[in-house]
């Protein structure tokens, strides 16, 4: 076990080596130069320059690379072009929001998708299975924007229910009024693609034999369903879940920009509309690199899920 | 997720179509007055902020995030408005006059011009402190001529990347020649002193600029030469933007970035009586001045500014009246004026709405270095007019703008010293004659119905322009009137920053700008032709000898009947030549709610609440 994680923990460097290599390239290609946006409206050849110096972008593209590489491997990624607000501490005041929404949603998301999806597959094809699909389906099919929009007018301003808009200093304050409804839009729209998607993985496992035998035994149908079927389908639904934690870091950018939540998700936006490549860097390098180890936390958890999972 | 292109556009029309339903009764009514469940709401006159010290508040959105509060690096308008809460500049505006006028803000009187306009001497009031602040170990600073000085110096410090030294650039004796010695050194030596900067005593300066400029009182009000305290930088060299420490009426209590930023009274603060006269054109100045003659300036304790970038967000939380005051946000324009007035749900709880013209407008350049576009010569004037002429400003006005602009006929626009409201551009939308003229200079069209140049060459019109909702619409209204000329229209996308780069090399063919008093002079306006600001502000790379010579002639006289005719004659040559197509000049829509007593959006001037008052239910202080 411990030289799979290491060997796996090994495999992470070539993958950063492409990841930096993508985003510097992305940046020095399509990036745009910074210097103009923050020269201000009048600005002369030589000031232009003297930002590229203070920036660094007047460097070598390999000293750039070099310089870059150092801030990946000592994660200080300085400054914000644009506040100058270190990135640390961008990454530190913003990411409570993020996840103070991001890690209940994750929670509910998966306890409530699980839950309907068996209880959608214990009645598959009757008439109460087609409607949840049929549901999910034109649930699915309506923009996330118009979720927000239509949820912030009606359950905000018209009934009241939910501030508007904002947040506050205090955790439950921000929890259970401020974070409230972003919560509730986002389990809306993440709710339904799930429910199609656990319904699935469970079908594929209500029709194997082992569930006939323990069916043939006499075991009840809360222990078929909920001990035999749901362990065999956990692999995927475990897969599922790993792929959507990294999306923690990077917090709900429409849902934050509505809402006035002072996430990383709105904090993202800003940066790309600044040209700010410090921030859009570390959130590029340090999503990367959650993915990397969401990935090898997943196959971790097959194992102790299913011992029957062999880690080569 | 991220919002884009598309996504706003489906916003909008979302939120419109959705608030135009409940309007329709399918929720209920829009803005009924189920909405807000504060107090202090329908027909209410005290603000609805419950306030247990009895502080006066005032609270308001920003529709972007600050970046930060260093008066000599930030260039965004609404970090600017908070830095010119802080921080004090030499001259302010009169609160009412129409149009802007310079008043003293901490000197004892106007500055005295003399030599020809080429000498200011500054007497600053005794008593202005900066606020408190443990680099000042626990004394009042008093806030002296060397500040000022320093001030100036500060726009050539590299290091902080400073946006604001063309204000001063060039201008005042011995300054760039401090700044050129400082570089050959390696450092700049703060404390050489500069020819032009004379510290006659601690109260009094005497700037002393290359040439005659009697736009200099601008550059004194204008809140990139705010003064900041020497001792500020020093303690965080490269990080004011997050420290800020001034001597105006405000000093930022809290900062939570891109959240709030909460403005109280500076404890040091002087003070000052409120003694603005009414401007005579407009009636609501009387009620203004009835409202707030003899209460103190400043008379608000604390300011909460909250970003809310989405349109929907801020209207929202006007309705629910969780903001005092609002520029209306264009998408919910038709919703809360329709018909230009204040909707009736929104009248009944005494909303007024302040619609004024921005002191702006919109052009479209075409690049003077173009072969095919650019030039003096008869064809190329033919072609670039015939442009002009086919655009359909008033299409623009109406389904782009939202009936909130008006056309821009004059190359300084309204508010703005030199504007002359009743002149009317002879370049107006005539594609019949655009027709005519493009025929004339042998621009022939071909069995595709598009034109070719002269010399039989396939004729373009490529228009720049960041890939967003409102540049596509332009670019379908663009393409609509070109097609009606036989003109070919190609739309070209790139991001903001590239455009600027290209601009600034003379690259790019032609892009719609805008571009926004700095200071309420015609000068800021004639100057983004001039041919010496090309590669800065001339945008379109225009070159004419003899623009640049009224130009000049221009810039040595004051505001007067003199300099307006040199402002006619450059107009003239402006149509003549036809460098741009001018565009239009946007209105702002403040929507204020009744609480907010004697509020008047000024066209330039940032910090407004130093002159307004909010009336509390609890007014007692201390309770």
């Amino acid at each position: 076990m411990l030289a799979y994680i290491v060997r796996r923990l090994w495999q992470i460097l070539p993958t950063m080596a492409g990841v930096i290599l993508l985003i510097f390239f992305l940046f020095n290609v399509v990036g745009g130069d910074p210097a103009y946006l923050l020269a201000g409206k009048i600005s002369n050849p030589e000031q232009i320059a003297n930002i590229r110096k203070q920036l660094g972008i007047d460097e070598p593209y390999w000293m750039q690379l070099l310089i870059f590489v150092k801030q990946v491997v000592t994660f200080d990624f300085g400054a914000s072009w644009s506040t100058n607000e270190v990135v640390s501490q961008i990454f530190a005041t913003r990411l409570p929001a993020s996840l103070m929404i991001g890690i209940p949603l994750l929670i509910l998301e998966t306890i409530i998708a699980v839950c309907i999806a068996l209880a959608v597959a214990y009645v598959r094809g009757s008439f109460t299975d087609r409607a949840a699909m049929v549901t999910c389906t034109v649930a699915q099919s309506v923009s996330i924007l118009v979720y927000i929009i239509v949820f912030q007018y009606v359950l905000a301003y018209k009934f009241g229910w939910f501030p508007v808009q904002g947040w506050g200093d205090n955790f439950f304050e921000n929890l259970f009024k401020y974070a409230a409804l972003p919560i509730v839009i986002a389990l809306v729209v993440s709710l339904a693609p799930n429910i199609r998607l656990y319904r699935t993985f469970l079908l594929d496992e209500v029709n194997q034999d082992y569930v006939r035998t323990a069916r043939a035994k006499g075991l009840s149908e809360n222990r078929v369903m909920f001990v035999h079927v749901l362990r065999n389908a956990s692999i995927p639904i475990i897969t599922n879940l790993m792929i959507q934690l990294p999306g923690l870091l990077v917090g709900l950018f429409l849902i934050e920009r509505f809402f006035s939540v002072p996430g990383i998700g709105r904090e993202v936006i800003l940066a790309v509309e600044r040209s700010d490549f410090p921030v859009i860097k570390a959130v590029t390098v340090y999503v990367a690199l959650a993915t990397m180890l969401a990935n090898l936390a997943a196959d971790l958890l097959y194992k102790a899920v299913d011992p029957r999972v062999e880690l080569k | 997720m991220a919002t884009g292109p598309l996504t706003s556009t489906l916003r909008r029309v979302l939120a419109a179509s959705l608030i135009g339903a409940a309007g329709l009764g399918g929720l209920g009514g829009c803005g009924d007055a189920k909405s807000p469940k504060v107090a202090g709401t329908a027909s209410s006159t005290t603000s609805p902020v419950a306030n247990p010290d009895g502080k006066k508040v005032v609270r308001l959105a920003f529709p972007v995030a600050e970046s930060g509060f260093d008066p000599q690096t930030v260039s965004d308008l609404y970090s600017a408005i908070v830095v010119d809460s802080i921080f004090d500049t030499v001259l302010t505006y009169d609160y009412l006059a129409e149009p802007a006028k310079l008043v003293p803000k901490i000197t004892t009187e106007m500055p005295t011009v003399e030599d020809g306009g080429k000498l200011y001497t500054i007497k600053l009031q005794k008593g202005i402190f900066f606020a408190p602040h443990e680099v000042f170990g626990g004394k009042k600073r008093e806030l002296t001529a060397t500040d000022i000085a320093y001030t100036f110096k500060r726009h050539y410090d590299d290091s902080i990347k400073p946006v604001w030294r063309f204000l001063v650039s060039d201008k005042i004796v011995g300054l760039d020649e401090w700044y050129a010695a400082g570089k050959k050194a390696g450092k700049l030596n703060w404390d050489a002193p500069v020819a032009g900067l004379e510290i006659v005593d601690p109260y009094t300066l005497k700037i002393r600029l290359t040439k005659p400029d009697f736009n200099f009182g601008y550059v004194l009000a204008h809140n990139g030469n705010a003064i900041v305290a020497r001792e500020v930088v020093e303690k965080y060299p490269n990080d004011v933007q997050s420290h800020p420490v001034g001597s105006s009426a405000y000093y930022l209590k809290e900062w939570v970035r891109g959240q709030r930023m909460v403005l109280e009274k500076n404890p040091y603060w002087r003070g000052g009586t409120w003694d603005f006269k009414a401007s005579g054109k407009n009636p609501y100045d009387e009620t203004i001045v009835a409202a707030m003659k003899g209460k103190p300036i400043a008379v608000i304790d604390r300011v909460e500014i909250y970003p809310i970038e989405e349109e929907q967000t801020r209207w929202l939380a006007f309705k629910n009246v969780q903001l005092d005051i609002l520029n209306m946000p264009q998408s919910f324009i038709k919703q809360a004026l329709p018909g230009g007035k204040v909707a009736p749900d929104l009248a009944a709880q005494g909303v007024r709405v302040q619609r004024q013209l921005d002191p702006e407008y919109t052009y479209t350049y075409f690049q003077w270095n173009d072969p095919v576009w650019g030039g003096a010569e008869l064809p190329k004037i033919a072609l670039r007019r015939a442009v002009a002429m086919a655009i359909n400003r008033d299409e623009e006005i109406q389904i782009i703008r939202k009936d909130n602009a008006v056309r821009a006929e004059f190359l300084v626009p309204p508010g703005v010293a030199g504007h002359r409201p009743d002149f009317a551009s002879n370049i107006t939308y005539n594609p019949a004659l655009a027709n005519a003229l493009l025929d004339k200079f042998g621009y022939k069209k071909g069995s595709d119905g598009f034109r070719t140049t002269p010399d039989g060459k396939s004729l373009l019109f490529k228009y720049t322009s960041t890939p967003t909702a409102i540049e596509r619409e332009f670019d379908e209204l663009y393409r609509k009137n070109m097609d009606a000329i036989g003109v070919r229209y190609e739309a070209e996308k790139e991001k903001f920053a590239d455009s600027l780069k290209r601009e600034k090399r003379c690259q790019i063919a032609s892009r719609g700008a805008a571009w926004i008093a700095d200071y309420p002079d015609g000068d800021n306006f004639v100057q983004l032709l001039y041919s010496k600001n090309i590669g800065e502000s001339n945008n379109g790379c225009y070159k004419s000898a003899a623009y640049d010579k009224l130009y000049e002639q221009s810039t040595l006289l004051a505001d007067g009947p003199e300099r307006d005719k040199v402002y006619f004659e450059m107009q003239k040559q402006f149509e003549a030549d036809t460098p741009w197509a001018l565009g239009v000049t946007r209105y702002r829509n403040q929507m204020i709610y009744p609480w907010v007593v004697g509020y008047k959006k000024h066209p330039v001037l940032l910090a407004d609440w130093l002159y307004f008052d909010v009336t509390m239910a609890n007014t007692g202080k201390g309770k």
